[in-house]
């Protein structure tokens, strides 16, 4: 949608209105000033999963500007600086222009058609003597909904194979578990809305201060309008987020949020603060499979030897049915003070949030992101937060609910709704289900016997394989697996060991995974192209191209079909003379349609500034889902269902606190935890080509308690080396600033190519999800 | 390990005296408070970009900008305190661009 002038300054009257009328309008009156375009259009901002809506000003075929969109509903005219960010993304000086293959160990250009068809060949020929299972692709929560439900059909209904899987597998897989195991279905009940309806956020393990900073900004303006409310910051060290104005400030131990929210419903169950109507109306008790380990090694869950594809069998959970009062029984052994004893939280403190959860009348809403997800427990941790606003009944409500943070800006979208994942079918269905393969041969129509039943392997298998020597071609796009993956050291080495090997790598600017690339595609970005991405709270929103890319980039659903094309596969994107992106998204509908998911036609999306949320029933979005009156699935006389389960029952789930995968001990004393910093994105290919983000925060330190710099004899500035078990990276202290690790933790961000820490990472995983952990493992650290 | 609002501030009020001793003389080149060290915005619209050093624990940038104490700019925007860091950052001046860019107005 294009709008002139006229209609930008109208719009901004409206909004004006509706702030009026209590609709807060965030964005700073002295931001009016407009620099000199030739049209503003509507875009979704390029990074977080809040997606933020932004007007960008483009002049002379260039973007020159943006705008936060004072008529969104997610921002209200607001953004935070990466946002103000956007337009210079696309003018870092080394922008990939032409395609890139590998010659006598340097990447040299080479024309689009030599690539592509070179492209196909190796997969056709790692297909013809190896199968389906060893090719792959690696996409991307910051993909569009047109690519991932391309690669998706390309993959599945294609050639065969379910290997297929986007990064959310490192940021929101267990955020999916937990929600599959909980209601039976995906994504979040609740919306933004909650935040201004709300008495009382919990921000578990999230700096939403530096990872969601408009979120943040809307909580802290409902905390200037009404001093009642009440922000409580739980943390493993103390960051933004802890910082004024939060009203509770608390920091534990690393994992141990598997005790502290047990004892926090040990405290809601003792103390009588139980919604017993609720609980025997809407919930179920199960207790499910425990002493699961954590992938560690490839061998792990084969009875010692490395999986093939004919072994390989991913680890399924499985629930047994147990009463409530059973439930209270498992709750016994977690008091607050045994609570206290792992976590390091004063018993006291864990009455106190408990009894926020259980307070008659107070709304909770709680916020997590990838201290919960990417967490070797993550599934378990999502499920007992859920345990919470179950008991208690404070959920899929205006003002009550758990709402899982998503991080990137289209992995509930993409990834998660077109079901690009080695399990997954589009909006919700499943490889596994014979039904649903049998749906997709009619939508997709191809041959039901093409679409494999097992699914595919999962991230950290894919890179396992690929380093075994299992996956010969892979195709990665829009994503920098050799600087995120955890142990990227073991998978950088993996990829280069040649034999057969091919790495085919779509990128738009130079990166840790493009350098280790035998093929490289140089992409479209954002405004570039036509998209659309999914945010945090099922809100699906449409942008226009608007700029050309730069030489012979070239967008990736493009690459898609032109690589379809020659693996004799172009039939699969025909769509007569419909735009492709159109029919596409028409298609992808029907998937969702009647099952809850229901989306509304392409055009709506292209006109409604700032999207909708799904499932969009009659043109009318949903922002409370199971909840009668705002869920069109919910019947009259039925108040909550919980539809995901075919007995309308939400389960709480008994899940222990178990020890973590790894621990400091006598050898590597230190924690570490990884994470971003507000001025960077992932792994700053695009943030630290704007000048003033790299200006901002020019590397990335290692953060330290002040007595540990100490103890160590390093000062504020001084060089570090961080090494654990698995490899070490070399960086600068910092002691102070936002963030203050306890004592024994240090805190290091990955954004920075020259400070690879996930060198020393760990590929710990969360068996259920298969979501790897971060957040936690052994180093030593000394003075560099 | 848990702490309270108030011991938060007692905490930001002894490292706005750190920052402001510290930050003297330092690469910027600015003190907070130092004053004429105004830098041009990304583009007409973007935020304003903060001379001087940043990183200290937030809560402290009202010590000044409320009031234009030391002659620094008085923020339009009060009720959007204290998460002014969320628009406002600070830069590095001596650092050199990761990549040049060829993004023009």
């Amino acid at each position: 949608m294009r709008i002139d002038r006229r209609e930008f300054i109208r719009a901004t009257v409206t909004a004006g209105v509706a702030s009026a009328v209590g609709a807060d309008l965030l964005v700073p009156p002295e931001a009016q000033a407009q620099p000199p375009v030739d049209r503003w259009q509507k875009a979704p901002c390029r990074f977080c999963g809040t997606g933020c809506s932004v007007l960008v000003g483009v002049r002379r075929g260039r973007v020159v500007a943006v705008r936060g969109d004072a008529e969104s509903a997610v921002n209200r005219g607001l953004l935070c600086i990466k946002g103000y960010s956007l337009p210079k993304i696309l003018y870092g000086g080394d922008r990939l222009t032409t395609p890139l293959l590998r010659k006598g160990g340097r990447l040299v250009p080479i024309t689009w058609d030599a690539a592509l068809d070179l492209a196909a060949r190796k997969i056709k020929e790692a297909i013809r003597a190896h199968g389906p299972e060893s090719v792959a692709a690696y996409f991307s929560g910051q993909s569009t909904i047109f690519e991932g439900y391309a690669i998706n059909k390309l993959m599945k209904g294609g050639l065969g194979t379910n290997n297929l899987e986007g990064n959310p597998r490192l940021c929101m897989a267990s955020a999916v578990a937990g929600f599959y195991s909980t209601f039976g279905m995906d994504e979040p009940m609740g919306c933004y809305d909650d935040l201004e309806l709300t008495d009382t956020v919990f921000a578990w393990g999230a700096n939403v201060a530096e990872m969601h900073p408009v979120l943040y900004a809307r909580i802290v303006a409902r905390k200037h309008q009404d001093p009642r409310v009440l922000l409580v910051s739980l943390q493993t060290f103390t960051n933004r987020t802890s910082d004024e104005p939060a009203d509770l400030a608390v920091v534990f131990k690393p994992h141990s949020d598997l005790a502290l929210a047990n004892a926090m419903a040990h405290v809601i169950v003792t103390e009588g603060l139980v919604d017993r109507e609720f609980v025997a109306r809407h919930t179920v008790a199960k207790r499910g499979l425990e002493q699961i380990g954590f992938g560690l090694r490839d061998t792990d869950e084969y009875g010692g030897r490395p999986p093939s594809w004919a072994s390989y069998k991913p680890f399924a959970d499985r629930g047994t049915a147990i009463g409530f009062d059973e439930y209270v029984t498992f709750l016994e052994p977690y008091t607050p003070e045994y609570a206290e004893q792992v976590s390091g939280v004063p018993a006291a403190e864990i009455r106190r949030m408990a009894r926020l959860y259980g307070e008659p009348g107070r709304k909770v809403v709680s916020l997590w992101t990838m201290g919960f997800n990417q967490h070797a427990r993550g599934t378990w941790i999502n499920n007992l937060v859920y345990n919470l606003h179950l008991l208690t009944g404070k959920i899929a409500a205006p003002g009550n609910g758990p709402l899982s943070l998503t991080g990137q800006p289209s992995a509930c979208g993409t990834t998660r709704e077109t079901g690009a994942l080695a399990h997954l079918l589009p909006a919700g269905h499943f490889v596994a289900n014979a039904e649903h393969r049998k749906k997709a041969a009619e939508i997709w129509k191809v041959p039901f016997e093409r679409i494999s039943p097992r699914p595919g392997y999962h991230t950290m298998e894919m890179f396992r394989a690929l380093d075994r020597g299992d996956v010969r071609v892979v195709w990665i796009n829009t994503t920098n697996p050799f600087q995120t993956l955890p142990h990227v050291g073991r998978y950088r080495t993996g990829a280069r060991r040649g034999g057969e090997r091919f790495v085919i790598v779509s990128e738009v600017y130079p990166s840790e995974t493009s350098r280790l690339a035998d093929l490289v595609l140089p992409s479209a970005m954002w405004v570039e192209k036509e998209g659309m991405f999914g945010n945090t709270e099922r809100r699906t929103q449409h942008w226009a191209k608007m700029v050309d890319p730069p030489g012979q980039a070239r967008d990736d659903l493009w690459q898609i079909v032109e690589l379809a094309k020659r693996l004799g596969l172009g039939s699969l994107f025909e769509y007569g003379k419909e735009p492709l992106r159109k029919a596409l998204f028409e298609e992808y509908r029907q998937w969702g349609r009647g099952k809850g998911k229901d989306l509304a036609p392409y055009e709506v999306y292209t006109k409604v500034r700032g999207g909708l949320r799904w499932p969009v029933v009659d043109n009318r979005e949903t922002r409370w889902r199971y909840r009668e009156g705002f869920d069109p699935y919910v019947k009259q006389g039925e108040g909550v269902r919980f539809y995901g389960n075919p007995d309308g029952r939400a389960v709480i789930w008994a899940r222990p606190w178990e020890p973590p995968a790894e621990a400091p001990d006598a050898e590597y004393p230190f924690w570490l935890t990884t994470g971003r910093v507000l001025e960077h994105w992932h792994t700053g290919t695009m943030t630290r080509r704007v000048p003033e983000l790299h200006r901002a925060v020019p590397a990335a330190p290692v953060w330290l308690h002040p007595e540990d710099a100490k103890a160590l004899g390093v000062a504020d500035g001084g060089r570090v080396r961080v090494a654990s078990r698995r490899g070490a990276v070399v960086a600068t202290a910092q002691v102070g600033g936002r963030n203050t690790p306890p004592r024994g933790t240090v805190v290091v961000p990955f954004f920075d190519e020259s400070v690879l820490i996930n060198l020393a990472t760990l590929d710990a995983y969360d068996p259920i999800s298969k979501q790897p952990d971060f957040k936690k493992c052994a180093v030593r650290v000394a003075k560099a | 390990m848990t702490h309270d609002r108030c011991k938060t501030a007692v905490a930001a009020g002894a490292a706005l005296a750190l920052a402001l001793g510290l930050f003297a003389g330092a690469a910027l080149g600015q003190a907070p408070g130092g004053a004429g060290a105004r830098l041009p915005r990304a583009y007409p619209g973007a935020p304003p970009l903060v001379p001087h050093d940043v990183e200290s624990r937030q809560g402290l940038c009202q010590e000044c900008h409320a009031t234009g104490a030391e002659g620094a700019p008085i923020t339009p925007h009060p009720d959007r305190t204290p998460y002014c860091v969320q628009c406002h950052v600070g830069q590095e001046r001596s650092v050199t661009p990761f990549v040049p860019s060829t993004w023009r107005r």
